[in-house]
């Protein structure tokens, strides 16, 4: 490395223009890329939010701040952002709790830890219509798995039709999902906690349960510091699941931004007041994640992390 | 922040090791605990695979049985056929068709991803040029910005160029992959500079450096980096869904969708399609499971 610096340094006035060319050059597929998915875009979606637009009619007519008025009052868009929340809340624990029990049994499973490790992971490999269709066979009313429950039971109950239990059946999918996937995650940092720390905890006389709240968590703040932001920021962007499955119903329990942006960009071809709706809810996502962040930093600082 | 990236750095090489082989005294340690964790581990690991066994096992039952019998009392390939034969959809091959298109774009956009995160990566980290730094910082700025707002100017895009209902329009939104040069340009920052100066000298050119080089030196990160990209363009729905309204052109996880409610009550031929949307990418995700572990936990980083 050092070496090669110096050699830069020798390197005549030519070679270095040649360098300059050939950077420029290997980086243009990003630059063009970039310019015409990244910036035009970006510039665009300023210009739309201020605009009324059907895609048909020729030129876009501007409505000043009227997108935004109509988002602010909207039911819907109140809808979607207490659907989101119900869905964090519902998911970045569960979906937390569930990746941690994972990575602790892959990293103390004595034998066959690589079939453990890759049968946990093949969730996230499936199409999320592949498994909504799976999901809504196996919960269709003649299902065996309903047919059970009426033996046992004397009842099953309409999981999609029921606005509670259709955001539980989503939540439950996403977390089986993802579950493995973040695991991989933790079971880095795992790996990574030195064992004469649970040995002086394990001479100060504290038992299992204490070192893991004492100990395997606290150690664990990285990981669960990067899951946390993943999960929060896959909530805001959930679509596929409740677009097949439920079309955001029962009475839009299962509405999502990304559902609403869908629907009002592209099933009522308003493309100005979609692109609003867009923005709004980047907007939302960037602000809760802060928030959360913080939260964590905290917890992070108590235990000497920064 | 700091502190964070430099922690699990340092862990992960040893992470990698442990998760293949459990070291002689682990073994020793938990051969105590042995079966209490694996009256856990079983069963999460069969509801890890449930899902992919109903899916196959159904797409095997005869009709009047789908998703009545979990086992169902004989087997039929009635579904597969009616899907090789494009049953009662009014069009020759709509499933095989549309098995070909996603095949298509997913290879196509993930060989171009493959393939410009190598080149721009290696630009970024191997050579030395002005604005290289602003693009490195570009780069992650655009990594953070949510991609939502792009959406619907995307689509205005690609409705001027005429692209609408065409490959093109699925295929070149996703040619770049920014995680893919963020990946590239970390992990050819570590190769070291000796080799690359001596291919120099035996008069290769920079591509040939990346290609004959870079990439065979990178097998486990470009093996993670195709999977990863390859099941994530295999299973987009919202864009495909905007782009494309013609079904000799959309995807099968698009065409999956769309017959999502008219097949409700025979979803015999779903289940099929659905095999046939899984299960590449699990025999490829197996196929290549040794280096994507080993890949998985450079990745972490």
């Amino acid at each position: 490395m050092m070496a090669a610096r110096a050699n830069g340094k020798r390197a005549s006035a030519g070679e270095r223009r040649k360098r300059e060319t050939q950077g420029w050059l290997l980086t243009s597929p990003y630059l063009i890329f970039m310019l015409i998915f990244f910036l035009i875009p970006l510039l665009w979606s300023i210009y739309l939010v201020f605009q009324r637009w059907d895609l048909i009619a020729p030129t876009p007519t501007f409505v000043g701040l009227a997108n935004f008025k109509e988002a602010f009052t909207s039911a819907r868009i109140l809808q979607a952002f207490l659907v989101t929340y119900k869905f964090l809340i519902l998911f970045v624990p569960v979906v937390m709790a569930a990746s941690i029990a994972l990575a602790l049994i892959v990293h103390n499973i004595p034998r066959f830890k690589a079939l453990f490790a890759v049968g946990f992971f093949l969730p996230y490999l499936a199409s999320g219509v592949v498994i909504s269709l799976v999901v809504r066979g196996i919960l269709s009313y003649n299902s065996p798995f309903n047919g059970l429950l009426r033996t046992v039971f004397g009842t099953s109950p309409d999981w999609l039709g029921n606005p509670v239990l259709a955001i539980l059946v989503i939540t439950l999918m996403i977390v089986w999902k993802f579950a493995g996937y973040y695991s991989l995650i933790f079971m880095a940092g795992l790996q990574g906690i030195p064992g004469e720390l649970y040995e002086a905890a394990a001479i100060d006389g504290a038992g299992a349960w204490t070192q893991f709240w004492r100990v395997t968590l606290p150690m664990l703040y990285p990981a669960i510091y990067t899951v946390l932001i993943l999960a929060v920021g896959l909530t805001f962007s959930i679509f596929t699941e409740p677009f097949v499955l439920t079309n955001g119903g029962p009475q839009n329990a299962t509405l999502t931004w990304q559902l609403e942006i869908y629907y009002q960009a592209f099933e009522q071809f308003r493309a100005g007041y979609g692109a609003t709706v867009a923005l709004l809810n980047a907007a939302v996502t960037l602000i809760s994640i802060l928030i959360i962040r913080r939260i964590v930093e905290a917890w992070g600082r108590h235990y000497g992390w920064d | 922040m700091a502190q964070i990236e430099s922690s699990s750095k340092t862990v992960l090489p040893v992470a990698a090791q442990a998760a293949v082989r459990p070291t002689a005294a682990r073994i020793r340690r938990s051969r105590g605990k042995g079966v209490g964790i694996y009256i856990l581990a079983v069963p999460i690991l069969v509801i890890m695979v449930l899902p992919y066994f109903y899916l196959l096992v159904q797409s095997f039952a005869p009709w009047d049985q789908v998703d009545k019998q979990f086992l169902p009392g004989s087997l039929s390939l009635r579904s597969y056929e009616w899907i090789w034969t494009g049953g009662g959809f009014g069009l020759p091959e709509p499933w095989v068709q549309a098995f070909f298109n996603s095949v298509l774009v997913s290879s196509a956009d993930s060989i171009s991803i493959v393939a410009v995160g190598a080149i721009v990566g290696y630009a970024l980290s191997v050579l030395k040029f002005r604005g290289q730094s602003l693009i490195n910082n570009f780069i992650l700025f655009q990594m953070f910005y949510p991609a939502i707002i792009l959406l619907v100017p995307t689509f205005l895009i690609i409705r001027y160029a005429g692209l609408y209902n065409t490959y093109w329009a699925m295929i070149l939104p996703r040619l770049v992959s920014l995680w893919a040069i963020f990946m590239y340009t970390s992990f050819f920052r570590s190769v070291p500079h000796e080799i690359i100066e001596a291919a120099r000298i035996d008069g290769a050119s920079e591509l040939g450096i990346i290609f004959r080089i870079m990439i065979p030196m990178s097998r486990s990160i470009t093996t993670v980096i195709f999977l990863f990209v390859f099941m994530d363009r295999w299973t987009e729905l919202l864009w495909d869904l905007i782009v494309v309204k013609n079904p000799y052109t959309e995807t099968l996880n698009v065409l999956l969708t769309t017959l999502f409610g008219p097949y409700g009550s025979y979803p015999g031929p779903l289940y099929a399609a659905g095999v046939l949307l899984t299960f590449p990418i699990l025999i490829l995700f197996i196929i290549f499971s040794r280096n994507f572990i080993k890949g998985v936990q450079i990745v972490l980083r």
